[in-house]
């Protein structure tokens, strides 16, 4: 790690307390080093991928720089995060390789991929319909506010009359109910 | 997104972060609510008899001694798995206390087994040893899901696991003071079956837990 600027110690600990300059020059300088980083340890990977490693990176990053100690390089704690999201993507991957038919062999401009296409997405939301039917009328209030009409938090606070964190809760949960009650329309049809 | 757009927009409006403790300094904290909390479950239940013998027995101290380390390694690798610069082998050092653990309770079987001529291996129910475990073990468990709430960012699994095991082996510490097992095998068969139950259990609920709390508060910022 001996390529760390001694600067970045300095940004980052700037950017824990607010410095939104100091931490975009850090993730800037940053950017370069982690996309080497990434092709160096997943040599095998697509430049697709390595974009994908770097930009989970950088948000994983943007969430847990309060771990950050001052006292220690910043090398270190960035590589850490590269490896385990990156080796998470590689695990993504594989896994949805295993789901996965090559089809190569079947003509790009076939309508019945184009076709496919629209099944799939068709029925996703008119399972997604039903199962947003089946909620309760609070869950279906806060889906609607911040993942349909997509409001902020806050405004979709003062437009319940709920706080910020009860909207946050009142969201994962129905968010629950939503997955299983679709969970559960799926296997119904199987 | 291009990633360029993606730091335009993490540096935009950035808020500022307490930063998280150190893990020494989680687990000092996690002490402060572990050992008031063991020494009152140990008043409540009252000191089992012929304490004072066993205290100056090399037998007995060395195996509360192994469970205390197992206690103090476990709880300050559940604090380091989640940092990301902290290095992989911290987090396998519970495993090798308990191992050692295990071999010293499994070295004094074998000797009171032989001395006894094979009365310490009478395995004998001890129903009382699981919810004794989990009364003294719950509430540094919550402690140490209180603080990890923070600092578990990754390998949360691992955080909870040895937080889990931290728990129940500082249980285990206070347990013989109060609880005296029939036989060496029941110690270490109902004991560290506890142990391990608890560890187990621990580790899975602990998980939920902070998956609970980082959804219900996902940004760590100063409130």
């Amino acid at each position: 790690m001996a390529e760390e600027n001694p600067d970045w110690r300095i940004w980052l600990a700037a950017a824990q307390l607010g410095d939104a300059r100091a931490y975009a020059r850090l993730l800037q300088e940053a950017l370069p080093w982690l996309r080497r980083r990434a092709r160096a340890r997943w040599p095998q990977s697509s430049a697709a991928d390595i974009e994908d490693m770097v930009q989970e990176t950088l948000l994983a990053l943007h969430q847990s720089r309060h771990l950050y100690d001052p006292t220690r390089p910043v090398a270190p704690f960035l590589f850490g995060i590269l490896k385990f999201r990156g080796a998470e993507i590689r695990r993504r991957r594989q896994r949805h390789a295993g789901r996965e038919t090559a089809i190569d062999d079947v003509s790009v401009t076939s309508a019945a991929l184009a076709t496919n296409d629209t099944q799939d997405r068709d029925v996703d939301t008119a399972s997604m319909m039903m199962a947003l039917k089946g909620l309760g009328e609070r869950d279906r209030l806060v889906l609607n506010l911040l993942k349909v009409r997509q409001l902020s938090l806050r405004e979709a606070a003062s437009e319940t009359g709920m706080s910020v964190v009860a909207l946050k809760v009142a969201t994962f949960r129905a968010m629950q109910r939503l997955k299983k009650a679709m969970k559960e329309n799926i296997t119904d049809e199987d | 997104m291009r990633t360029e757009e993606l730091i335009a927009s993490l540096a935009r409006d950035l808020p500022p972060v307490r930063r998280a403790a150190p893990p020494a300094t989680l687990l000092l904290r996690w002490l402060l609510v572990t050992v008031p909390v063991l020494a009152m479950v140990v008043y409540a239940m009252g000191l089992r008899p012929g304490l004072a013998g066993l205290l100056t027995q090399p037998r007995f101290m060395l195996a509360e001694l192994l469970a205390l380390t197992t206690a103090l390694i476990s709880a300050y690798a559940a604090f380091c798995a989640g940092r990301p610069d902290e290095p992989g082998w911290k987090l396998y050092l519970p495993m090798a206390a308990l191992a050692l653990w295990l071999l010293e309770l499994g070295r004094q079987c074998f000797i009171l087994s032989l001395q006894t001529h094979g009365a310490a291996l009478i395995l004998r129910p001890d129903f009382l040893c699981v919810p004794a475990i989990a009364m003294a073990g719950f509430v540094p468990a919550v402690a140490m899901v209180w603080l990890l709430r923070r600092s578990a960012m990754f390998r949360t699994t691992h955080a909870c696991l040895c937080g889990a095991m931290a728990a129940a082996a500082a249980a285990e510490v206070a347990l013989p003071l109060f609880h005296a097992a029939d036989t060496m095998m029941t110690v270490l068969v109902w004991q560290m079956g506890s142990v391990m139950l608890f560890t187990a259990l621990g580790a899975l609920f602990g998980r939920i837990t902070l998956r609970l709390l980082s959804n219900a508060s996902p940004h760590p910022e100063i409130a």
